[in-house]
């Protein structure tokens, strides 16, 4: 178990913005915030809150389909807590992509797409699809926009949470010790996410 | 009743703290205002993903033109601005980049030539401590050795250094605002890569590190979370006589100045002028040409990628690179497109972001995303063309009929890249692949086209017609009212742009200063 004032750390600015280069980011547990990994608040249930649960499952499976991995590491959580964060302080790689904020607008309505487009090519949503037919999805929108598509962009959302999946997966310290990478920091993490 | 001060200073980068920096060391009193937050060295952490708090996003830029000019990635906010995220890649502009117009009839000329910047690139390298091997570098212009020997060569730079030892073209260490060795109390580089993250040891000649701590020694003060909105005039619109500016709550102030410096970056330098408008001026301010926001630009740039059954340590150097070739540098050709072109060598990669190795290869996903990963984390290898635009002036800045939460109208860009832009870049793309193929690579594709750097829109030029400041960065309807940055810049050349405003800075606040009492009354 962490320790105690790890579990009830204050979230003042300033441990914010120390929580977010070592990966923590501020997340609600019942009630309270923590400062925590994705990855961390998706194995103690953090509260979502801007996706909802049919938004959070959607997310995890598309997530997962992209990179292997990123459902348990925290994507659903990592995205739900940025989709409300100040644009300039946002962590997304959506503000690079010349995705206008606020940024909840565009994963509501891409996964809201993502699904309508599943229950028409499949009569399923796109968490009930089976392994090649959510990869036929996925191959569908990442190049071209589907007739039956109804959101952003379709390439353009593909981009996005697959960035948000690497970043999950790969863009830490953990992530980059699997690709036998030396993470090298100026200023060391104190743990691994 | 509204503060006062001698200069105030829109904007807190590179070229805000070279004005700061001349101007306080003058004994004037000097405020430098931040839309952004104020930012230390111990806030640069070594991650890709919080690294992306040091960059742009609102007040957002809508684009309407053919092609983005990636301003979100390029512009900084907070303290330091663009320059605290910069890769400190400052190659010199060459003698010819200033005349284009009179040597090829091509492009516009500069009010100055290469011999009239010279001693400040000089000086600002000596003040920085650049990094580079001036034997080595048989294309660079006239100018002072550098003071510090080059940027090690890891296997990166030594596999990728074959392809153009193949194809007979040269090479030499990339000239570096990065300190090799102890420099004036800052540590050298580590070379781990993070300099996209923002350098917190101060290898990385940053404005936190470098201008800054004199400005703010001599007595200058540094405001963050002040969004300038509008440069004031006296009635008749003769002179600046401060700006307007909303805080964090939302309250707008007014402080005056005897002297503005707009150093915003070249989109917010536009739109505040324009939002800047009045009745002596009701095309915005310092637009009596016509031309403001105008001559748009960004260097075309493209990542030539190739996978190789070595161990490329591709995560060690510095995010500039680590060798570069001007070998193409020659702006006319037998045939082809007209303007420069320049290679950057094996700059370090991260597995995430934009530049990172999963996006070099955005189609794919899943198992295939995984195996790739776990082979390019050890073969990747890459160099980085970076093309010269051309000003052209329906490339613009332009105000949007959308408004800010301040009630301002937002920026518009509308930029498409230039033929002459679009056929170096392609050049660069066949070029590349042959040259990473020839360095041993068993796989060699290539990234879309990108943007690097934003230049013009409040170029400098002789005439007061034809541009919107002088040669020393003056506006010339407004003569206490200057331009920072390179949205000065009337032509692109294909340097990073860091250097080449560095040195105009430093010009430009000289000129302030040794000039006040006629300048401000």
């Amino acid at each position: 178990m962490p320790p105690r004032s790890s579990r009830h750390a204050d979230v003042n600015r300033r441990s914010f913005l120390q929580g977010t280069g070592l990966g923590l980011l501020a997340f609600s547990l019942a009630g309270t915030q923590v400062l925590l990994t994705p990855r961390q608040a998706r194995a103690r249930g953090a509260d979502f809150k801007s996706l909802g649960s049919g938004e959070v499952l959607t997310l995890e499976a598309l997530g997962e389909v992209l990179v292997p991995g990123a459902r348990e590491a925290g994507i659903a959580n990592f995205v739900d807590q940025q989709m409300s964060a100040d644009p300039n302080e946002s962590l997304l790689m959506a503000k690079y992509l010349n995705v206008a904020p606020p940024y909840s607008d565009f994963y509501h309505a891409g996964l809201a797409a993502l699904d309508r487009l599943s229950n028409v090519q499949f009569d399923a949503p796109f968490v009930e699809l089976e392994q090649e037919q959510a990869v036929t999805l996925v191959s569908s929108i990442s190049n071209s926009v589907p007739d039956d598509w109804d959101g952003p962009p379709p390439p353009l959302f593909y981009l996005c949470v697959r960035a948000d999946a690497v970043d999950v997966v790969y863009g830490t310290a953990e992530g980059f010790a699997k690709l036998k990478i030396p993470y090298l920091p100026h200023i060391p993490p104190p743990e691994r996410w | 009743m509204a503060e006062k001060v001698d200069v105030v200073i829109v904007g807190a980068g590179a070229a805000a703290s070279v004005y700061a920096a001349v101007l306080a060391e003058a004994g004037k009193e000097v405020r430098v205002l931040e839309t952004g937050p104020a930012r230390k060295l111990e806030d640069l952490y070594s991650s890709q993903i919080s690294a992306r708090r040091l960059k742009w996003a609102v007040p957002e830029l809508l684009e309407a033109g053919k092609d983005t000019i990636w301003f979100n990635y390029n512009a900084g906010r907070g303290f330091g601005g663009a320059a605290v995220h910069h890769f400190g890649v400052w190659p010199r502009y060459h003698p010819e980049d200033f005349k284009e117009r009179s040597l090829y009839g091509r492009g516009l000329d500069w009010p100055l030539e290469y011999e009239d910047l010279r001693p400040y690139y000089d000086r600002v390298q000596a003040e920085v401590g650049l990094s580079g091997d001036t034997e080595a570098e048989i294309w660079r212009p006239p100018g002072d050795p550098y003071p510090l020997p080059p940027v090690p060569v890891f296997s990166h730079g030594r596999i990728l250094a074959r392809g153009f030892e193949a194809l007979d073209m040269n090479v030499a260490a990339v000239p570096l605002a990065i300190l090799t060795a102890p420099y004036k109390g800052r540590a050298a580089c580590t070379y781990d890569g993070w300099c996209e993250a923002g350098c917190p040891t101060g290898a990385l000649a940053n404005p936190l590190v470098v201008y800054f701590p004199r400005a703010l020694k001599a007595g200058a003060t540094l405001q963050p979370r002040s969004h300038v909105t509008r440069v004031l005039t006296d009635a008749k619109g003769k002179l600046a006589t401060g700006v307007e500016y909303v805080d964090d709550t939302g309250t707008r102030h007014t402080l005056l100045a005897d002297s503005v410096v707009l150093a915003a970056f070249t989109v917010e330098n536009s739109r505040i002028l324009l939002n800047s408008a009045s009745t002596p001026h009701p095309d915005g301010l310092a637009n009596s040409s016509g031309l403001l926001g105008r001559y748009l630009m960004t260097h075309p740039s493209v990542n030539i990628f190739g996978l190789f059954d070595e161990d490329m340590q591709n995560y060690m150097g510095v995010n500039g690179g680590q060798l570069f070739s001007q070998d193409r540098f020659n702006k006319v050709r037998k045939a082809g497109p007209f303007g420069s072109r320049q290679w950057i060598i094996a700059p370090a990669l991260k597995p995430n972001d934009l530049l990172g190795i999963a996006m070099t290869r955005a189609d794919l996903f899943g198992p295939d995303l995984q195996s790739f990963m776990e082979r390019a984390a050890r073969g990747l290898g890459t160099i980085v063309a970076i093309s010269q635009d051309q000003p052209l002036p329906e490339n613009r800045i332009e105000l949007a009929d959308t408004k800010d939460a301040h009630g301002f109208p937002l920026a518009r860009a509308v930029y498409a890249a230039s033929a002459d832009g679009l056929g170096l870049w392609n050049a660069s793309v066949d070029e590349g692949q042959a040259l990473i193929k020839a360095a041993g690579a068993d796989e060699v594709w290539h990234s879309p086209r990108g943007g690097q750097h934003i230049m013009g829109g409040t170029i400098m030029g002789d005439k007061p017609d034809a541009s919107v400041t002088n040669a020393v960065s003056q506006t010339h309807d407004i003569p206490n009212l200057f331009i920072g940055g390179p949205g000065v810049f009337p032509t692109s050349s294909a340097v990073n742009s860091t250097f080449h405003l560095y040195a105009l800075a430093l010009m430009s606040a000289e000129y302030l200063r040794d000039n006040w009492a006629s300048v401000v009354a």
